[in-house]
C-alpha cells in the first residue's frame, strides 16, 4: 500500500530526528514549511513521552533535576520507545536503563528509587479491594485461624533494596515536612508499596514483617507466615503486625482452606 | 454497512447522538436531555471540584486511556460522576489509521480495543469517539495524532478499522477530524469530504472539531467556511471547541486558551448547518480553574439555545 510507505517515511523521520530531502516530496508544502512543521510533531512526540515519564518518576526527577531528567527522557525514548497507546504503560524499563546509564553512576541508589517509583505508579491503577472487617472472623472458631490464608491487596508490592529507598521516597513527597537529608550509608530497606484507599504510600518493613508478608504473597497459611516472620526475627510480634496490616488494608481478606 | 451495534442491547443513551442533534435542549419536564447542551473535558486537576460540589455543566468527556486501569482513584471518580452527568469517552491512543498489517501492529490494536471495550461495557457511556489519524507503526507507538493521507486506499483502510471497532464495541462511534500541520501531495480529497464518506460507508458518526478545522484552514490556506458549507451530509454527533496558539510557524492546536473569535463564528455556521449538536469545550495545556471552563461551556450553550430557537 502506497499509504504505508508514507506512514513509514513519516515514522522514520520522527525516529531519525530529521527529514531527508527525499521525504520532503511527500508533503504538499514548501520544503522550509515542511521542515518547521515536522518539528512540531517531533516536539509533540518527545513532550508526550517526557510528560508520561515525569508523571511516573517524580522522585527520580527531583533527584536529578529537570534539565537532566529531560535529557534522560530523550535517551530513554530512543532505547525503549513507547509501544502502547496507553502512556501510563510507558517507562517500565527505566530502572534497568538507569543501571547501565553511565551519567548516573555516582547515584548508585537511583535505579532502585526508580524501581520503587514504577511499583508506586502501577499501584495507582491496580484493582480495588475493600478493607477487611474483623467482625467477619467472629464466625470462625479460633482453632481454625492458623489454617486461614491471608489475601493481600492487589495494589501491594514488596521490594528489597540495599539503599534506604522507602525513606528517600518519603522525604521527596510534596506533603513531607521536616528533614529531607537521607543517610545514604544507612542500611537498606524492605519497602512495602500499598494503597489503603486511593492514595499510594510506601512503608519500610522490619525483617520479621518482611518475611511474614513475603509468605503471604506466596499464599502461605497464617501459621506458616507467622513462622517465617519468627524465623527472620525472633521478636516478631505477629498480633501487632497482623492488626496493623489489616488496618492499613494491606491484608484484605482471609480465605478458608 | 451499518454497525451491528445498534439495537443489540446498547443502552438508550447510545442512541442519543442521532436523535439528539435536532431535539430540544430540555425535555418537557425541564430536565436536560442527555448529551444536549454543553459539556467540558474532565481533567484530574478538577476532580476535587466535582467530588465536593455539583458544578453546572451538561455532560463530561474523558480521555478513555486514563481509565484503562483495573482500579484506583481515576475510576473511582468516574464511578461517582457517572450518576450525576452523562459521560463521553474520547480515545487518544487507538490510532485507527495506523497500519495493522504486521502481527505486532495487529496485536497492539486488538489489545487496545479490548481494553476500550472493557471500559465501554462497564460504563455504557453516551458517546464514544476516536480520531481520524494514525499514530503507531509495527511495535512503535508515537502517542500523537499524526496526519493521514486522504486517499482512496486510506479511506478503505479506515472503513475496515472503524467497522472492526464498532463490531467489537457493539455500538456506533464518532470519528474526529484532527489538526494536521502537514498535508500529503497524495491527498485526493478534502478532509471533511473524506470524513463524511467514511461516516457514510462505515456507519460511524462525525465528531466535528471546529477549532481543528480553523487551524487547518489557516495552516493550509483554505476557506474553512466554504469547506464546511460543501461538506456532504453526515451524522454530526458532537462538536469540539478549544483554544489554539498562534505562532509564526503555524497555528498550534494546544487546547491552552479560550475559544478564539473565528472559531466561535465557524461554530455558529456549523449549528446553522447541522442544528444544535452536543458541544464540548476542551482544555489540556495550562488547565485553568474550573470556572473558566464552565464560562466557556456557558458561551457554547447560549449559542446552542439560539440555534434551537431558530
Amino acid at each position: 500500500m502506497r499509504d504505508r510507505a508514507l506512514v513509514e517515511a513519516f515514522a522514520a523521520a520522527l525516529a531519525a530526528q530529521s527529514l531527508a530531502d527525499a521525504q520532503l516530496d511527500a508533503f504538499a508544502d514548501d520544503a522550509d514549511v515542511v521542515r518547521r512543521r515536522f518539528g512540531l510533531y517531533r516536539g509533540n512526540v518527545e513532550a508526550n513521552a517526557g510528560r508520561a515519564l515525569a508523571s511516573a518518576y517524580p522522585v527520580v526527577r527531583q533527584l536529578v533535576g529537570d534539565a537532566f531528567f529531560g535529557a534522560l527522557g530523550r535517551e530513554y525514548a530512543r532505547a525503549h520507545p513507547s509501544t502502547s497507546g496507553d502512556l501510563n504503560e510507558y517507562g517500565r524499563m527505566l530502572p534497568d536503563f538507569l543501571d547501565g546509564f553511565p551519567h548516573v553512576a555516582d547515584l548508585p541508589y537511583l535505579p532502585d528509587v526508580a524501581r520503587l517509583e514504577w511499583l508506586v505508579h502501577r499501584a495507582h491503577y491496580a484493582a480495588d479491594a475493600a478493607a477487611f472487617d474483623p467482625a467477619r472472623l467472629s464466625g470462625i472458631p479460633p482453632e481454625r485461624f492458623a489454617a486461614l490464608t491471608p489475601r493481600i491487596h492487589p495494589a501491594c508490592a514488596l521490594m528489597d533494596s540495599r539503599f534506604p529507598v522507602a525513606t528517600i521516597w518519603r522525604v521527596h513527597q510534596p506533603d513531607h515536612e521536616g528533614e529531607i537529608a537521607v543517610d545514604l550509608e544507612a542500611d537498606g530497606e524492605h519497602a512495602l508499596v500499598h494503597r489503603p484507599r486511593w492514595r499510594v504510600s510506601v512503608a519500610a518493613l522490619d525483617r520479621g514483617a518482611r518475611a511474614f508478608l513475603d509468605a503471604v504473597v506466596r499464599r502461605k497459611a497464617l501459621a506458616d507466615a507467622v513462622e517465617a516472620g519468627l524465623a527472620a526475627d525472633a521478636s516478631f510480634a505477629a498480633d501487632r503486625v497482623l492488626a496493623r496490616l489489616v488496618a492499613d488494608a494491606v491484608i484484605v481478606d482471609f480465605a478458608e482452606p | 454497512m451499518p454497525p451491528k451495534a445498534r439495537g443489540q442491547g446498547a443502552p438508550a443513551l447510545a442512541e442519543a447522538p442521532t436523535d439528539a442533534t435536532r431535539a430540544p435542549l430540555r425535555d418537557d419536564r425541564g430536565t436536560p436531555r442527555a448529551f444536549l447542551g454543553a459539556g467540558i473535558g474532565l481533567r484530574a486537576s478538577h476532580y476535587r471540584d466535582f467530588l465536593d460540589a455539583a458544578p453546572a455543566v451538561d455532560w463530561l468527556e474523558v480521555h478513555s486511556e486514563n481509565y484503562f486501569g483495573a482500579g484506583g482513584f481515576d475510576l473511582h471518580v468516574l464511578e461517582v460522576l457517572r450518576h450525576r452527568y452523562p459521560l463521553s469517552f474520547h480515545g487518544v491512543g487507538l490510532a485507527i489509521g495506523s497500519p495493522v498489517d504486521t502481527p505486532d501492529a495487529a496485536a497492539r490494536f486488538e489489545r487496545h480495543l479490548e481494553r476500550l471495550a472493557g471500559l465501554v461495557s462497564r460504563f455504557e457511556p453516551g458517546l464514544v469517539s476516536e480520531h481520524l489519524c494514525w499514530g503507531a507503526l509495527d511495535r512503535r507507538h508515537f502517542n500523537d495524532l499524526l496526519p493521514i493521507p486522504y486517499t482512496r486506499p486510506m479511506l478503505d483502510h479506515l472503513v475496515a478499522q472503524v467497522g472492526r471497532v464498532q463490531e467489537r464495541l457493539r455500538r456506533r462511534i464518532l470519528v474526529e477530524n484532527v489538526s494536521a500541520y502537514l498535508r500529503f501531495r497524495a491527498d485526493a480529497m478534502d478532509e471533511l469530504a473524506f470524513l463524511a464518506e467514511l461516516a457514510g460507508r462505515s456507519g460511524c458518526g462525525v465528531l466535528l472539531d471546529v477549532n481543528n478545522l480553523h487551524v487547518n484552514a489557516v495552516n493550509h490556506r483554505f476557506d474553512a467556511a466554504a469547506s464546511l458549507a460543501a461538506m456532504p451530509d453526515a451524522a454530526i454527533g458532537e462538536i469540539h471547541l478549544a483554544g489554539h496558539l498562534v505562532t509564526e510557524n503555524a497555528l498550534v492546536d494546544d487546547h491552552g486558551s479560550r475559544v478564539a473569535a473565528p472559531v466561535w463564528m465557524l461554530y455558529e455556521q456549523a449549528l446553522g448547518r447541522f442544528g444544535p449538536v452536543p458541544t464540548l469545550v476542551e482544555w489540556d495545556t495550562d488547565v485553568p480553574e474550573l470556572a473558566v471552563l464552565l464560562a466557556e461551556a456557558d458561551e457554547a450553550r447560549a449559542r446552542l439555545r439560539r440555534a434551537t430557537d431558530a
